[in-house]
């Protein structure tokens, strides 16, 4: 069977002599692995069409159930080289692709996921620099797979609490907490931007500038989080240094 | 008997591109296969072991502790041209007039993989620059986005030394139809346009 749909390449992998599997996440169908044959040859009809960040109109011919369907086309709908022209964007962006990769489950089609995603990476070449975008699109991407952490409430009894426990991904007070170590102690500031960024829309999130402090705490927390998730440090963090 | 056989298909799972239908295939066929044929397949597997290694200078691949590339005299001294893998050098040795040394960087640079430039042979590119009055490094990381980055990385971790650092050019391929060539490459083939 043929099917159609549009999607970012999020990874690929090198295959025998010339041959390449994509991991692309698309709108229809999740994320698909694909096997695309010789786009590495130099005069392959796939082109530049398989890079990572590369938005296209894709097909694809396997059994339903098949694991890896061929890829039979791809045409380029927006390539977003100029984020993987700088290092320093094509890191931010390899992390956005990354966390994607683990939480987004296969063939599981989310149109929210997807059409952030694609908005996100249009936010960042506009402006590397809006690391909101980033922080947005983590916790939309952790809200939407059930992972995100709880900020506001205690986890137990919803009474307050600016203690945020990595083992129970959630504040929790201290009548409910005995025993557990607190890992962060969250500032006010954070957990409105928190809430916030879950409901801001996308102009509204390229306009507001909160102190870096704050977005800083908030990417930490973050990170802790997914590598408590995860149960491994994510490899694009390796380059942080 | 089973057991051999499995074991054969185990090891052949071990290299990159070969599934275990492929595996099964390749370890029938080697059982077809005359004597003298399969034992010399695993002799020469053995000799590669024992005696092939990375050049000590440029990480070419070398049965001696300098390779032969490095040991001519003949060549431009002064001129490195750095490679992804040993194999390219092959490929690059067949153009006319490029007559330096190399450097094989072992990969390229890729963060999704975790594949940073500790993993890669990087520092040792930056000491041969640093010791060996080079006066151009040439980068001919493959055109894709790891070797693109690479290549970016490279330029910066050199720019205190007075090298001149360039980039293979991107272009069409040779004999191919413009209106085939995707948006990306096209635009990559008119930043590169020079001047006739
Ligand atoms: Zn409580
Ligand atoms: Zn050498």
């Amino acid at each position: 069977m043929l099917r159609r749909t549009e999607g970012i390449v999020l990874k690929t992998f090198p295959f025998g002599e010339a041959d390449l599997i994509v991991t692309f996440l698309t709108g229809s169908y999740g994320i698909v692995k694909t096997f695309a044959k010789s786009p590495r040859k130099t005069r392959s009809r796939f082109g530049s069409s398989l890079e990572p960040l590369t938005h296209s109109k894709i097909s694809f011919w396997g059994r339903e159930d098949a694991a890896l369907p061929r890829l039979t086309q791809a045409d380029i709908i927006h390539p977003f080289d100029t984020i993987r022209s700088g290092l320093q964007c094509f890191l931010k962006a390899s992390e956005v692709l990354e966390l994607t990769l683990i939480f987004m489950p296969e063939r599981d089609a989310c149109a929210g996921v997807y059409g952030l995603l694609v908005s996100t990476l249009h936010a960042m070449e506009a402006d590397c620099g809006a690391g909101l975008r980033v922080l947005h699109y983590k916790l939309k991407l952790l809200d939407s797979v059930g992972y995100l952490p709880r900020l506001k409430g205690c986890g137990r009894c919803g009474g307050d609490s600016e203690s945020f426990h990595l083992s129970q991904g959630s504040v929790v007070c201290d009548a409910c907490s005995k025993g557990s170590a607190v890992t962060f102690r969250l500032s006010p500031g954070v957990i409105s931007l928190a809430s916030n960024l879950l409901v801001w829309d996308t102009a509204k999130i390229q306009r507001i500038k909160p102190a870096d402090g704050l977005v800083m705490e908030l990417s930490r927390l973050l990170d802790e989080h997914v590598k408590y998730v995860t149960e491994r440090e994510l490899k694009t963090r390796a380059f942080r240094g | 008997m089973q057991g051999i056989i499995e074991n054969l298909v185990a090891e052949l799972t071990r290299l990159p591109g070969i599934g275990r239908k492929t595996a099964q295939r390749l370890a029938f066929f080697i059982l077809s296969m005359p004597d003298a044929e399969a034992l010399s397949l695993a002799r020469a597997i053995g000799a590669v072991k024992e005696k092939a290694r990375f050049c000590g200078r440029c990480f070419n691949i070398t049965e001696q502790e300098v390779c032969e590339i490095c040991s001519d005299d003949t060549r431009d001294r002064d001129r490195i041209c750095v490679v992804e893998e040993p194999s390219t050098i092959q490929v690059m040795e067949r153009v006319k007039g490029l007559h330096c040394l190399y450097h094989v960087l072992l990969g390229a640079l890729s963060p999704i993989d975790g594949i940073t430039p500790e993993r890669l042979k990087i520092g040792e590119l930056v000491n041969r620059v640093r010791n060996n009055g080079v006066t151009e490094v040439i980068i001919a990381t493959n055109p894709n986005t790891k070797g693109e980055i690479t290549a970016q990385y490279i330029k910066e971790v050199l720019s205190p030394f007075p090298v001149k650092v360039t980039r293979i050019a991107y272009g069409l391929p040779m004999g191919s139809d413009i209106e085939f060539a995707d948006e990306v490459t096209l635009g990559k083939a008119l930043e590169g346009r020079r001047e006739l």
